[in-house]
């Protein structure tokens, strides 16, 4: 944007030459320097191949025949080198000069008005930017350099032949003038045909992208064969042009390679005539064949020059001649000035917006708005009060009439002006790819060049000014957080798992069995009650558990080996003989230890099996990882045999001190505190269920509640709310907000609700803090709480201190607006407080009593 | 499959052979096939309450039917900011509670609460629907059942509310003309 220099010329109206020529002139012609100096590096073989034939060979002279070798083998050598260093730099040169291209036509893009993209399919400019900017990229770099080497080789072995002998050399000439004929008539051919595949993949780029961005309607009205027939017309037409473009491709082929051929055989005829007439050396004959064959090259490169330059100049100027359009307004003030800061006054003066062919969907429209007014525009649907929303925010202009803001017409406003003192709020807001925090964001430095002007503190206070701080909160504790990303707050979250434990614990007792050294976990499984704890690198995962030597050989020396193998059968049988009805349904699995697409496998084992205890080490395993994940709680296909837990808990104690090297009496103090185990940050340490340990395998909820959960109901309708006062109290909260907010959304946030993008949205306009706030039906899609949340904002917060201008469906909100006006089929009818229009009885007291 | 040295532990499998001895005790599903009862005692969930606790509330939307092992569950309702007692259930013959959630969603007319600790078994409509869809001839069956078990209920509730009634509540026959 900045780079684009007042007087340059516009982007879509420059030639394709216009990059090439000035761009990186000092590199263009260091390049050129190599092509001449490699050029001698050309020819001078061909004076050795005449030289070893004519005199070494001819004086049977070693000596001569091995220095002229030695010379012809250098000069390739070199002469090789340097097409190697002209192609690197010719590929370095048309990338840069394509980044540069592509940089400033996105820049362009982005900046055309929203009109241009409604007429406009997303396929085209995707397809433009990438695929058709590529195939330019490709031609860029050797678009002066080919030519010019090209011409200049083909006059050195030209003029090189004519000094061996001038006969011969025009007679090998004869042929190029056919040529020049017959390439480009075919070349235009190929021309036509190629312009129209661009434009016929583009269309069917377009059909593709319609139907994935609508895949959910298609699927919805089973149109599948509808949406085939619209994309098999293009592909059909496709086919067609690919024929006939390979036709003529290969036409232009033919062509080359007959003339070249052609010419050996003139050569061969007459030049061999002349040898046996001895008016010719034979080294002399062998130099002007290979000067003949060397001169084709240069021809057929510019050949196949001229035709990427018809193709990359038909792709350039289709590109240019979609995007020609200027963009409506500067981006940045002059240089003169900063942008304007307004106090917020809006004026509109007989204002009318046309579309197409004369229709008015805004016609003279007189509105003056004051400074921190709330303003709310209501109407029926297609009145145009949202369209007059857009035109206040310069998203889109005015055919007719004037819009000033603060006595400034809007006309002459650069972008940067209304951007940096209009937050607009869409009613389907665009959520962008990143976090949350990206997000909230993105308005305020669009407008700003450090990124760092708005505090934590800030982003906090809106987050939860317009309710999204639950949910924040919640996408908080589910992260997983890595030693780095925990150590600047891992007291804290210590702190509150210690709040858990200690002042909320009767509470919690009834949704948390707590971890504890020395009491067996219902709640979890059987790997969770041995182990306690994680490995960092997943060492004792359930899978890896029965190939561990240390732990398998802990589970035959405290007699648990053979227990739990039986267990893993009972589960298995049991299992197989009550679902094998209903082994397709997942819902069945939920509360199971062994998983649906497991049931086939297991079922086959217990075919083989003879008896609870196989002898097989891989059988064995099978059963043993069913038993391992076996939770007694949640599995009731079979019970927990009592004397299991004694053992269980016995064989816990021994893997922490023998295995892993917990001191367990250290696990047993409740409480804050260092950690326990010295080597916590090193990757791959393990980290036992003990008070002290944050665990990083965990979720930070997990890590907060450090237990199992017996009932999510209660915890979640109960204390949730508990333990966020109790957070709130210590000011923990904020650790959790913070993390929250680096919750990755998605692609167009699709991992949030529609709820949380709307949120975010007028978040994200809140935290720009601009004079003037325009919400175009922005909390429509919120419920009713968070709605009236918002309302109570406007209220309270941005009273006298914002203008607001808020499109708005729903009449029970307009009475808490300073004036409300009314549009219908885009005129402004009546204007005045909630009570004035009530007691007027027209179109508003239509609309309000039709709404009820 | 079924040779005698094959089968695991007896303790191992004692828990789903006593809840579906249980339910097979159970008014509901008493006389189903033995394929339906031991599928619903794997699919029952235990859920225990302390004393005083709330065990589902007026308005709320209901999802499953509950059976009591053990303990005492009253059963109320709010009426002009009046808490009713309806309902005392045990682990007697009225052991079970929400019967009609198995067959169809609505939001709780009636509120439940533990009057001692108490030990339920839950058993959620959406198990109930993808048990009965394999076993389309027990259902009609067991809808009679759930229907008799509510009129039983109901039975038992308004002969409660009659015998604690306030006396202007009671009228004679209407006066003849």
């Amino acid at each position: 944007m900045t780079k684009k220099a007042a007087n340059s010329v516009r982007i879509t109206e420059r030639s394709l030459f216009y990059w090439i020529l000035r761009r990186h002139r000092s590199s263009q012609l260091f390049l050129l320097l190599i092509i001449v100096v490699s050029l001698f590096f050309k020819v001078y073989p061909l004076e050795m191949q005449k030289r070893i034939i004519n005199e070494a060979i001819n004086l049977k002279d070693l000596e001569l025949l091995y220095l002229y070798c030695g010379l012809y083998i250098g000069a390739v050598v070199i002469a090789g080198l340097l097409k190697y260093v002209t192609n690197v730099l010719q590929v370095y040169m048309g990338q840069k000069i394509l980044v540069e291209m592509r940089e400033e036509l996105y820049s362009h893009v982005l900046q055309l008005p929203l009109q241009f993209y409604r007429k406009m399919q997303p396929g085209t400019v995707i397809s433009a930017m990438t695929a058709e900017l590529n195939a330019i990229g490709f031609f860029l770099g050797g678009a002066i350099a080919i030519p010019i080497t090209s011409v200049l080789t083909f006059a050195v072995f030209l003029a090189f032949m004519i000094n061996l002998n001038p006969l011969l050399a025009m007679l090998s000439m004869v042929i190029y003038p056919f040529e020049l004929v017959v390439i480009p008539y075919l070349q235009n051919k190929y021309n036509k045909l190629n312009k129209e595949r661009v434009r016929t993949t583009r269309k069917m780029a377009n059909v593709v992208n319609e139907s994935i961005s609508g895949i959910q309607e298609i699927h919805g009205n089973t149109s599948y064969e509808l949406e085939e027939k619209k994309l098999l017309i293009f592909v059909d037409k496709l086919y067609k042009l690919m024929k006939k473009l390979f036709l003529v491709k290969y036409g232009i082929k033919f062509a080359n390679n007959f003339f070249q051929s052609l010419g050996p055989f003139i050569l061969f005829l007459v030049g061999g005539y002349m040898a046996i007439n001895g008016q010719f050396t034979l080294g002399a004959l062998v130099a002007f064949l290979s000067a003949y064959e060397k001169v084709y090259d240069p021809w057929k490169e510019l050949i196949e020059y001229y035709q990427s330059y018809q193709d990359a100049h038909i792709r350039y100027a289709q590109i240019m001649k979609i995007f020609d359009l200027d963009p409506p307004h500067l981006m940045l003030p002059p240089p003169e000035r900063e942008a304007y800061s307004f106090e917020g006054n809006i004026r509109l003066q007989n204002v009318s917006y046309i579309v197409g062919e004369g229709v008015r969907l805004l016609e003279d429209i007189n509105l003056e708005i004051k400074k921190n007014e709330q303003i709310a525009l209501v109407g029926f649907s297609g009145s145009g009060k949202s369209t007059l929303a857009l035109l206040i925010a310069q998203l889109y202009d005015s055919s007719q009439g004037t819009i000033t803001i603060d006595g400034h017409d809007i006309e002459d406003l650069c972008k940067r002006d209304i951007g940096s003192n209009v937050a607009m709020i869409a009613q389907q807001p665009f959520i962008f790819t990143g976090t949350i925090a990206d997000n909230l964001l993105y308005g305020v430095q669009a407008v700003t060049d450090a990124s760092a002007t708005v505090s934590r503190k800030q982003i906090h206070a809106v987050v939860r000014a317009v309710g999204l701080e639950d949910d924040v909160i919640r996408f908080g504790l589910q992260a997983i957080l890595t030693p780095d990303q925990c150590a600047p707050c891992r007291e804290k979250f210590l702190r509150m798992r210690q709040i858990v434990q200690t002042s909320l614990r009767d509470e919690f007792a009834q949704a948390i069995e707590f971890y504890d050294v020395d009491n067996y976990l219902r709640y979890s499984t059987i790997r969770d009650n041995i182990v306690f704890g994680d490995s960092m690198e997943q060492e004792f995962a359930v899978s890896r558990l029965p190939d561990h030597h240390q732990f398998m050989d802990l589970l035959v020396r405290e007699k648990l080996e053979k227990p739990l193998i039986t267990l893993g059968f009972a589960i298995a049988k049991q299992t197989v003989d009550l679902l094998a009805d209903f082994q397709d349904d997942e819902f069945f699995f939920r509360d199971n230890p062994m998983e649906m697409k497991e049931f086939t496998s297991y079922s086959e084992l217990l075919d083989r099996l003879k008896g609870p205890q196989p002898k097989d080490a891989g059988e064995r395993k099978l059963l043993l990882i069913l038993a391992l994940r076996y939770i007694p709680e949640k599995h009731s296909i079979v019970s927990l045999p009592s004397a299991l837990e004694k053992k269980i808990l016995s064989a816990r104690h021994s893997f922490l001190k023998t295995i892993v090297m917990v001191d367990i009496e250290q696990c047993k103090t409740t409480g804050s505190g260092a950690s326990i185990v010295p080597i916590f940050s090193e990757v791959g340490s393990f980290i036992p269920f003990c008070p002290s340990e944050y665990l990083y395998t965990r979720s930070l909820r997990e890590n907060i509640l450090f237990g199992a959960v017996k009932s999510e109901q209660i915890l979640v309708e109960h204390l949730r709310e508990l333990a966020s006062k109790a957070f709130a109290d210590e000011q923990l909260l904020d650790e959790i907000l913070a993390i929250g907010l680096g919750f990755e959304v998605g692609s167009k946030g699709d991992r949030l609700s529609g709820g949380q993008k709307q949120k975010l949205a007028i978040a994200r306009a809140f935290l720009k803090d601009a004079p003037i706030l325009i919400m175009d039906e922005a909390t429509a899609s919120l419920d009713n709480t968070s709605q009236a949340r918002i309302q109570e904002l406007l209220e309270t917060d941005f009273r006298g201190n914002k203008t607001v201008i808020a499109v708005i469906h729903r009449l029970d909100l307009t009475p808490a607006y300073d004036r409300i006006v009314v549009l219908k089929a885009g005129r402004i009818t009546e204007q005045g407080t909630y009570d004035e229009l009530m007691d007027k009885k027209g179109d508003f007291y239509g609309l309000a009593t039709a709404e009820s | 499959m079924d040779s005698p040295q094959q089968s695991p532990d007896i303790e191992q499998v004692e828990q789903l052979v006593d809840i579906q001895e249980l339910f097979n005790r159970s008014f509901i599903f008493s006389g189903a096939p033995g394929g339906v009862t031991k599928l619903f005692a794997y699919l029952a969930k235990r859920e225990t309450y302390t004393k005083g606790e709330v065990i589902l509330e007026e308005g709320k939307p209901c999802d499953r039917c509950f059976i009591i092992t053990s303990g005492e569950v009253d059963i109320y309702q709010h009426y002009n900011d009046r808490r009713f007692h309806l309902q005392l259930l045990t682990t007697g013959s009225l052991n079970y509670f929400g019967e009609l959630a198995l067959l169809s969603e609505f939001k709780w007319f009636f509120s439940a609460r533990a009057w001692t600790d108490v030990t339920l078994l839950s058993i959620s409509r959406e198990a109930f629907i993808k048990v009965m869809e394999r076993y389309p001839e027990s259902y009609q069956n067991t809808v009679k059942k759930i229907i008799n078990l509510r009129i039983n209920r109901f039975v038992d509730q308004s002969e409660y509310l009659m015998a604690n009634i306030a006396p202007d509540a009671w009228r004679e026959d209407p006066p003849e003309l």
